[in-house]
């Protein structure tokens, strides 16, 4: 699979963001991702409107190449890993699951993820309600200020809005990172993006398919 | 019919009734009534105010008084009308007609605006006469058992069909009819049209099918009507749009004051927001009388005014295409169009607002926002005079109104798929549909996709083992039904104030670029943004004196090709201008200008102007055919001569022209420019050198909705469908990796091909200009023809204030090379 890295440090710890739309945190052997929305495609087909599994296997294809390029132990998701109700899309998660049995899941709940604690056990999934802290960060789903801590959450889909000659424009997905927070992008390809920026108190750390841009 | 119409009863009773209010028929009105006595269907030509209404209207209501055992209980005549703002009025009217002629008829008004429990009672039992919207009648084709309603329809007229010809909304009628024929056969069929350029084709659209007879009825009374250009105190010789605003406020008022009530047409929804305010500033007395309308505005807010414009309470009312069409309002004796109109349709059908009974005399004044306009004022001038009126051109094989078509029909009875492909062929729009193509549609709504396996779970539509296609899930049928119809809007944002009450509409675009207490102007107020939660911007009223006023996105009206055609051939007579051209003549200092220091092209000539300045190297060209064709040409052009030596350019445009900039000198020479505007390849270089995937995306937003693969979010009940919210970008990108061969795809880059590129017209501006003589004029200032278009392009890149300041300083440098 064709990627990009970037290294970057914070707060002492060194993190290498992936174009795969993802970041690895070397000292704990963790990956971290937000809004992987598994079973929104299948969410939409049974709402009438045609969306290929392919996007979804998609995603769980780029999961798979992160943990094992990685060799990752264990997957933190800041939130939104489910997107609707259980579905079909959850059946080629749980094949995935299998095929990462040592692999250890943790999940702060987020906006989406709203179903029954049987089902994240049968994942083995281990939830948290509302925040997750490992030194020296605090992981959380939807991206607030607190004082003295450095969070690391998703849900805001952020990407930047990028406008050249003649009046196009691109849009490109990006890690936004502050002195207080890291904002992932969602994981998902199947998400839009959030593109008000502020480029006073940001940096940008925009992808395409091949390389990193900073704004 | 043995009898001939003028001995018949119903004709005589009335005529009785029309004479006993004084009015007399108009020969085409009697005209309808005999071809409907004779089973005729048809089309009706006549300017508004001329009582078209009544002429289909009667010829049903005479013809039910001579036959009245033709007639059963329930809907006799189905009206469909673009506009839900004029069904009102109509049935007022007609229900006055009918009570004083003494029939026992129920008239009644079904669109969005109508009340659950009125819907009711008419599913019951159906009114004689039903006012619908398009959109309407789907809505009914989309409920259970809704043929029943149908069954002994005996006439279905489309009012202001000019207006809907052209756009999905047109064929979303195209398939009613079909679908109406089909239930009660006998139905006549009757379209009302103002003039249009293709009337012979707009009848074949509406009615194309043989087994009815068919006749075009064209009124000989034609409307009056009077165009002043108002022109100001001296002409400025290198023009600029906007600039002459504040000046010619003045030349307004009086206007206003000589009136009694005068609609003031702007092309853009910001446009009118800053002539509000202009006009406010230069005559305070017209506060409280003057107010401002478009379709951004409260809806309740737009019917206070126009209920007050109506009552003659307001001295002037700014407005955009939001009036162009709707009820007439009789006080208004005086239009302003307030630049061009750009196209000699719309300039008539504003003109016609004013003085609106028949033989009254319809006044129209221009007031030119730049010295060019006032060429372009010239041009309308001598347009509206021959009454060269744009063609309309009809859609065909829009496969997102036909899947949605057939999901409603699924939705409501079901349908079997031979009927379907038969009635849909039986159309204009879908005469040239492929059993390929209907394949696919069928596979689109029952299994997603061609590869069963990639869309497990998919639920829209099944068949039954009646070989029925039925869609199966309430709540897909919920979602469809919110979802129909083919207007697609952008994304908007409520605006309400914190203290209650709504103020508008924005959009989504422009209020996100807002911070919180930035101040904004909307419906002729200033107003300071609080915050935004669920689609809606809360805000205060500002104490702020500058605001942004919103750019609303599409606001550009493009230059029509009629109205090209007569603006090459009045700058081609502008140097010589006949004695009554006093708009021509008022010019010629610019004109003589141009002519001095580069050239005035003929109607045979095409002009490029080199201009060397220290921004750098300008390249102007002049096709005179509208921005959006401007947009494609002058990429096309850049991308030749980059194929030449490689440059980069800064691409500016304006209705008349554009400008190729670029820091090194561009190898334009005349050896080489009939090459470069060659309509050889064209199509492929255009290709290539546009970004044709971003377009079609783009365009993809409308077919997404439409064909249901978007759920659109509705201001005030956005709760509802959140988990499926996408951007149409989203799904166009996931279609083109997955589903390549998908038909709205094709659609997408179809509509490119057509709306975008306008490959006709481009095809036909490039056989123009390679037949034309080709001018070369070299200059070091600019010209007062690529003066505007300079200005343009500075707009885009620096704020509103320095702009006046910069363009000063060019102006300066201009006139002092000159003296040199």
């Amino acid at each position: 699979m064709i990627y990009a890295e970037k290294q970057i440090t914070i707060r002492g710890e060194h993190l290498i963001l992936n174009n795969l739309r993802a970041l690895f945190w070397q000292c704990e052997r963790a990956l971290i991702a937000s809004d992987l929305h598994v079973g929104k495609s299948a969410h939409f087909r049974k709402h009438g409107i045609p969306i290929s599994v392919n996007v979804q296997h998609n995603d769980l294809d780029r999961l798979s190449f992160l943990v094992s390029h990685y060799q990752a132990k264990k997957l933190i998701v800041v939130g939104d890993l489910f997107h609707a109700e259980v579905n079909t899309d959850m059946n080629l998660f749980k094949t995935w699951r299998a095929e990462h049995p040592d692999l250890e899941i943790i999940l702060i709940k987020g906006n989406h993820d709203r179903l029954k604690h049987v089902v994240y056990d049968s994942f083995d999934i281990n939830c948290c309600q509302q925040e997750l802290n490992l030194q020296p960060f605090k992981f959380i789903h939807e991206p607030e200020l607190v004082d003295n801590e450095f969070t690391i959450s998703g849900h805001i889909h952020p990407g930047v809005l990028i406008k050249t000659k003649g009046k196009q424009r691109i849009k490109l997905p990006c890690f936004q990172v502050s002195d207080s927070n890291l904002i992932l992008p969602a994981f998902s390809e199947f998400t839009g993006l959030a593109t008000s920026n502020n480029q006073k108190f940001n940096t940008y750390h925009a992808f395409t398919e091949t390389a990193f841009f900073e704004f | 019919m043995s009898k001939t119409l003028q001995q018949s009863q119903g004709y005589k009773i009335i005529e009785d009734w029309m004479a006993s209010k004084g009015n007399v028929p108009f020969k085409f009105q009697e005209q309808t009534w005999a071809k409907y006595h004779n089973g005729y269907s048809g089309m009706v030509v006549a300017p508004t105010g001329f009582g078209k209404t009544f002429s289909v209207f009667l010829a049903v209501v005479i013809d039910y008084l001579n036959y009245p055992e033709k007639y059963k209980k329930g809907l006799k005549l189905l009206w469909v009308s673009p506009l839900r703002s004029l069904a009102k009025d109509l049935a007022k009217a007609m229900t006055i007609a009918v009570e004083e002629i003494g029939l026992d008829w129920e008239v009644a008004v079904r669109n969005g605006d109508t009340p659950a429990n009125v819907r009711r009672k008419q599913e019951r039992l159906m009114p004689d006469v039903l006012i619908v919207t398009p959109e309407t009648i789907h809505l009914l084709f989309s409920q259970k058992k809704n043929s029943r309603w149908f069954k002994n329809v005996n006439c279905v007229a489309v009012d202001e069909w000019h207006e809907l010809l052209g756009n999905k909304r047109g064929i979303l009628v195209e398939l009613a009819i079909a679908r109406l024929l089909k239930l009660s056969a006998g139905t006549k069929i009757w379209g009302i049209t103002a003039t249009i350029g293709n009337l012979e084709e707009a009848g074949k659209v509406l009615i194309p099918y043989p087994e009815l007879k068919t006749v075009m009825i064209t009124a000989k009374e034609k409307k009056k009507i009077k165009v002043v250009t108002v022109l100001p105190d001296e002409v400025e010789v290198l023009p600029w749009a906007g600039h002459l605003g504040k000046s010619m406020a003045f030349k307004i008022i009086p206007i206003i004051h000589e009136n009694n009530t005068t609609l003031i047409f702007t092309n853009t929804r910001g446009q009118s927001e800053l002539w509000y305010q202009i006009l406010l500033e230069a005559d305070p007395d017209l506060a409280g009388l003057l107010a401002i309308h478009h379709g951004s505005i409260d809806k309740k807010l737009r019917n206070w005014i126009e209920d007050n414009i109506s009552e003659g309470n307001l001295k002037a009312v700014v407005c955009t295409s939001s009036l162009d069409l709707g009820v007439d309002f009789k006080p208004v004796d005086c239009v302003i169009q307030i630049g061009s109109a750009k196209g000699i349709a719309r300039f008539m059908q504003r003109a016609g607002r004013s003085g609106h009974s028949p033989y009254e005399v319809s006044k129209i004044y221009i007031i030119p926002t730049h010295s060019l306009e006032i060429i372009e004022a010239a041009a309308l001038r001598e347009a509206v005079a021959e009454r060269r009126v744009e063609a309309r051109e009809p859609m065909v094989l829009t496969y997102d109104v036909m899947v949605q078509f057939m999901v409603t029909l699924a939705v409501g009875e079901g349908f079997k798929a031979h009927e379907v492909y038969a009635l849909l062929l039986s159309t204009h729009a879908f005469s040239m549909l492929t059993e390929d193509e209907f394949a696919w549609a069928i596979q689109f709504i029952t299994q997603g996709g061609n590869t069963l396996k990639f869309y497990e779970e998919f639920h829209k539509v099944a068949k039954d083992e009646d070989e029925i296609y039925r869609a199966k899930s309430r709540r897909i049928s919920m979602l469809h039904r919110m979802n129909m119809g083919a207007i697609v809007s952008e994304a908007m944002l409520r605006v309400k104030f914190l203290s209650g009450g709504y103020v508008g509409m924005i959009e989504e675009y422009f209020i996100t670029k807002l911070k919180p207490n930035d101040s904004f102007v909307l419906a002729g107020r200033v107003l300071e943004l609080t915050h935004i939660k669920d689609m809606t911007a809360y805000v205060r009223i500002s104490k702020a004196k500058k605001a942004i006023t919103p750019s609303w996105l599409g606001g550009r009206l493009p230059l029509t090709s009629y109205m090209s055609h007569f603006l090459r051939k009045k700058l081609s007579d502008s140097l010589n201008p006949g004695i009554r051209e006093r708009e021509l003549k008022f010019l010629h200092p610019l004109i003589a200008r141009q002519s001095e220091c580069s050239h005035i092209p003929k109607e045979d000539e095409f002009l490029v102007e080199k201009i060397h300045t220290k921004d750098g190297f300008h390249v102007f060209m002049y096709p005179f055919e509208g921005r959006l064709v401007h947009e494609v040409i002058s990429a096309l052009i850049a991308y030749r001569i980059s194929r030449i030596t490689p440059l980069t350019f800064t691409i500016a445009m304006n209705d008349y022209g554009f400008e190729l900039l670029s820091d090194l000198e561009i190898p334009i020479h005349e050896d080489n420019i009939c090459k470069i505007l060659s309509s050889e390849n064209l199509m492929d270089d255009v290709i290539a050198s546009i970004n044709a995937a971003e377009m079609a995306s783009r365009k993809f937003r409308d077919i997404a909705v439409i064909s249901g693969l978007v759920v659109q979010s509705m201001p005030g009940r956005n709760q509802n469908n959140k988990s499926l919210q996408s951007s149409s970008g989203l799904i166009f990108r996931v279609l083109e990796d997955n589903e390549p061969h998908n038909l709205l795809l094709r659609q997408a880059y179809t509509e490119v091909f057509d709306q975008q590129l306008e490959e006709v017209r481009l095809k036909a501006a490039f056989k123009r200009i390679t037949n034309s003589k080709l001018i070369i004029k070299e200059s070091n200032t600019f010209t007062p023809l690529s003066f505007p278009i300079k200005v343009d392009s500075l707009r885009q890149s620096i704020s509103s204030e320095k702009l006046d300041k910069r363009i000063e300083r060019i102006q300066k440098e201009v006139f002092k090379k000159n003296k040199k």
